[in-house]
């Protein structure tokens, strides 16, 4: 019984300062200790180790590895051009280039830091010459790239995924509609804003003067063709297989032969489409191709069972290799070091966290303090609604004061039972836990991107979250429609079978 | 104090700059051998035993080399509203505790420790994993669990080693606010927390 009061003592050292990784050992130790539980310990220092051993956690530093090396290689100024062409001409249009680009870039990397740092020093001195107020420009990025750990590749959802027990194919396909709801309510924030406040359109939608390598261009050629040829083949074959024709069950030669034929077809509609674009639009779409290619392999691979997530996250670290050394020529072998020390920097800390995780999800289990804490909710009210309504100002007010990772570390094994057990399906749940924790990033007082735009923008924090705070509103919004619709995370692993 | 941290400072910065670079040749590795572990089930139907077991022996080694840098570079998460909004004296003491706090974890870690890596366990033969020395002429050796178990136990001891010098760190502010501490080695960009 005494060993639930290793909760309050955990919350203790966590609030007057003491490092996350040494706060999850030292409560649940402290109180092994008092209740005369020695061995146990031994337990907590042997699952600190069984939880950094895992093959499915090193998709965690590989997907840091990949996201760093397509940042360091230079393909953020090719999304921004890829967003503007398209969102540019909008009122209010770089301000939706800034969102659209973290909805693309989030497709590469999964964390919101490398996303505002990234973003911001491109896009805010550019919308602040166009016109954009510095808060404004800095408060958007913060927002906007709490999308970046959402949409998937992303590592708050491997760290659930892992300590949880789920699939993390199931979380990363759980999080694209939801991804994409907060780059669409933003856009609406920003849609309104334009009118009230006069916001400008962009300057010039496509550079003109646009080149590209040779190899590249051929890169890109072959890549948009199979992409759509693909696309067209999905479509083809499930037409087919819903009519329920004998064509069905043809070998690998039709397979081939009917994808050579969609090949050709892809290839004349790209014709086509052509004639309606400039060159440079084409140019700047085209530029865009390879770094774009990176999520439809991570995705592809792994909803094609051709690998697991983390041979997916490999592949996507050697794909990001040859298209930053090889295709765009942006990295060279010397900067190599730099960008291994630093992912594997980033990586270390929150394996080892993770590790301490498990060791104190062991000690929460042997307290049995989620049955305490289920008994205490219940009292508060049976209705899970009600309680999802009140996990999610929880989880908000945890998200002001801790980061993503951290806190789903901390809150996943505690929440996690007790909402399962009334009824809540666990992918729904990690869902909400992420998307709600992932806000808190960019949510005042310690919202650690908006420290972040705070030094890429120059602007002071303090003025960056009063200007922050539509944005916060509609991405609040967002969290209640995932908490109180399901089908907005859960449609697409039912469809794709990764959910039952 | 002083003449105690300088020392033990340099020795930090000495044995952390080793292990960071064996830690990055680490990660290049694993990202390797995961590669080989695709290309040899795909492209020569062949799947190897050994890269599952391999990768994750990387894995651990770069993290345990890692994280003592992490945490002399105030890399280790943790809330840090109450120790900012204390005045100096007071946040510096708050500082002390909870650097002490961290110590004895990593002390009692040492007990433990000792007792997975060179006890009973940690005898037994990888299931995968062994130095080919059949290639030269001799019999192939199998990797004993201990050397990955040693990880951790490493890391713990690297911890306690910057755990200290962060205490001497602080004493020394805590006496002089004004003294020039010793170079902590910090390169110039720090990792980016998620």
């Amino acid at each position: 019984m005494m060993l639930v009061l290793f909760l309050p003592v955990f919350l203790f050292l966590l609030l007057v300062g003491l490092p996350v990784f040494f706060a999850l050992l030292l409560s649940p130790g402290l109180l092994l200790w008092l209740n005369g539980q020695e061995s146990d310990i031994a337990l907590l220092y042997r699952n600190v180790f069984n939880g950094m051993d895992s093959f499915p956690l090193m998709a965690l530093p590989f997907f840091v590895l990949a996201g760093e090396m397509m940042n360091r290689g230079g393909i953020t100024n090719r999304l921004v051009e890829f967003s503007q062409a398209f969102m540019g001409h909008l009122r209010g249009g770089l301000a939706h280039v800034n969102i659209l680009s973290s909805i693309l870039f989030a497709g590469l990397s999964g964390s919101a830091v490398a996303d505002t740092s990234a973003l911001g020093s491109t896009l805010i001195p550019a919308m602040e010459k166009n016109g954009y107020s510095r808060k404004f420009a800095a408060a958007i990025t913060a927002a906007s790239s709490v999308i970046g750990p959402i949409i998937p590749p992303s590592g708050i959802m491997i760290i659930y995924a892992y300590v949880m027990g789920e699939s993390v194919a199931a979380l990363f396909l759980a999080g694209i509609v939801p991804g994409i709801l907060v780059g669409v309510g933003l856009m609406v924030v920003v849609r309104l804003m334009a009118d009230r406040y006069d916001l400008p359109k962009a300057e010039r939608i496509v550079a003109p003067g646009q080149t590209i390598s040779p190899l590249e261009k051929w890169v890109s050629f072959a890549l948009i063709r199979l992409n759509l040829a693909a696309l067209l083949s999905a479509v083809f074959w499930g037409i087919i297989g819903a009519l329920g024709t004998s064509f069905s069950d043809g070998g690998p030669a039709t397979t081939w032969i009917v994808f050579s034929l969609l090949l050709l077809v892809a290839h004349v509609m790209l014709v086509a489409l052509r004639q309606q674009v400039s060159n440079d639009f084409r140019l700047v779409c085209k530029k865009a191709v390879a770094p774009l290619q990176t999520p439809i392999i991570i995705l592809g691979g792994i909803l094609g069972g051709v690998f697991t997530p983390t041979e997916a996250s490999a592949v996507a670290v050697a794909y990001a290799a040859i298209i930053a050394f090889v295709v765009l020529r942006s990295l060279r072998l010397s900067d190599l070091p730099g960008i291994l020390t630093r992912s594997a920097m980033s990586s270390a800390t929150v394996l080892m966290l993770v590790g301490a995780a498990v060791a104190f999800k062991t000690v929460v289990s042997l307290s049995h303090a989620p049955e305490s804490l289920t008994e205490f909710m219940l009292s508060l009210s049976s209705n899970p609604l009600v309680l999802l309504f009140l996990i999610n100002i929880l989880l908000f007010v945890v998200g002001m004061f801790l980061d993503a990772g951290p806190a789903i570390i901390i809150l996943g094994p505690i929440l996690g039972p007790i909402f399962v057990s009334m009824g809540v399906h666990p992918v729904h749940f990690a869902i909400i836990m992420s998307v709600n924790l992932t806000v808190g990033l960019a949510t005042p007082p310690m919202g650690l991107v908006l420290f972040v735009a705070s030094s890429v923008s120059g602007e002071k924090v303090e003025t960056i979250s009063r200007a922050i705070l539509p944005f916060l509103a509609v991405e609040v919004v967002v969290i209640f429609l995932i908490t109180y619709i399901p089908a907005i995370s859960m449609t697409i692993p039912r469809l794709t079978g990764f959910v039952q | 104090m002083f003449a105690l941290l300088r020392p033990i400072a340099w020795v930090n910065s000495m044995i952390l700059r080793l292990g960071r670079q064996v830690a990055w040749v680490a990660l290049g590795v694993m990202v390797l051998v995961i590669l080989a572990q695709v290309i040899f089930r795909y492209v020569l139907n062949n799947a190897l035993p050994w890269p599952d077991e391999a990768a994750r022996f990387l894995m651990l080694w770069m993290t345990a080399l890692m994280a003592p840098s992490a945490m002399r570079w105030g890399g280790f998460v943790s809330i840090e509203i109450v120790p900012q909004a204390l005045p100096r004296v007071p946040g510096l003491l708050l500082q002390l505790c909870l650097l002490s706090g961290s110590l004895v974890v990593l002390i009692v870690a040492v007990k433990f420790g000792y007792g997975h890596t060179f006890g009973f366990g940690g005898n037994f033969n990888s299931s995968s994993l062994r130095l080919p020395l059949d290639w030269i002429g001799f019999e192939s050796v199998r990797v004993k669990l201990r050397y990955m178990y040693g990880s951790l136990f490493l890391c713990v001891l690297l911890l306690i080693s910057v755990t200290i010098e962060l205490i001497l760190r602080t004493l020394v502010r805590l006496i002089d606010a004004d003294a020039i501490l010793p170079d902590d080695d910090a390169p110039d960009f720090l990792p980016e927390a998620e």
